[in-house]
């Protein structure tokens, strides 16, 4: 079982979670992962994300359904919001279940990993004044992607 | 028609274009220069690296085909998470 969101309104982490534990009923383990707009210490007053309607749904589900196969999870789950949000807001949500830990931790960490550089997903950071600046994937993003590789 | 659509750090440069298939345009590349004709930074925003290109919500190589009734997006580096 697999599901995606991709939402333009704030979601709690908690109720999602709470929502995923049901919907994996009855599996050993479930680790999941939620990403928060930082503060930057005031330098950063909001975050704009856009996306590519229809194909960014499509994307996320090829890489859950890769991420079932690999580590054969019961289930897993995407939320990622789009639209503008602020300090503290959640921007992603990301939740697996398996029968033991390592499946579920390592499944939430490659999704992460890969939304974060091959998802269709555009970040802009708007800062006190309202100037926006986009925001592109960093040699780390590349290197945490590079250890999922199967050689 | 094709449409033609600008995502990220290229939104900056062009908006959603429709329009008929250029005669002569029968690649993403010919769509490229096509586009740069008359727009030198917009060409060379669209040939940075890192872009990526899409056929119809399709990733595609650098230099694919496209015919009448295609969707291209022009995606500058993905940032999502």
């Amino acid at each position: 079982m697999e599901s995606v969101i991709i939402t333009d309104k704030a979601f709690e982490p908690l109720t999602a979670a709470s929502q995923f534990q049901k919907y994996a009923g009855g599996a050993g383990a479930i680790a999941s992962f939620t990403g928060y707009v930082r503060g930057e210490g005031g330098s950063v007053s909001r975050l704009r994300l856009t996306h590519y309607p229809g194909m960014t749904e499509a994307k996320i589900k090829v890489l859950t359904a890769k991420a079932h196969v690999r580590w054969n999870l019961l289930a897993c789950h995407v939320t990622h919001r789009v639209g503008d949000m602020g300090a503290g807001e959640a921007i992603v949500f990301v939740a697996a279940a398996s029968p033991h830990r390592r499946a579920a931790f390592e499944a939430v960490d490659f999704l992460m990993d890969y939304l974060k550089s091959e998802a269709p997903f555009w970040k802009q950071e708007i800062g006190p004044g309202g100037e926006a600046t986009w925001i592109e994937p960093k040699e780390n993003d590349r290197r945490d992607i590079a250890r999922w590789s199967e050689g | 028609m094709i449409k033609i659509l600008f995502f990220g750090r290229l939104s900056d440069f062009a908006g959603p274009i429709a329009c008929t298939l250029p005669k002569d345009v029968a690649t993403t590349q010919q769509l490229i220069k096509w586009l740069g004709r008359e727009d030198v930074p917009l060409e060379k925003a669209l040939t940075a690296k890192g872009n990526r290109i899409a056929v119809n919500k399709e990733l595609v190589m650098r230099n694919a085909p496209i015919k009448d009734g295609d969707e291209i997006a022009f995606m500058s580096p993905l940032s999502g998470g």
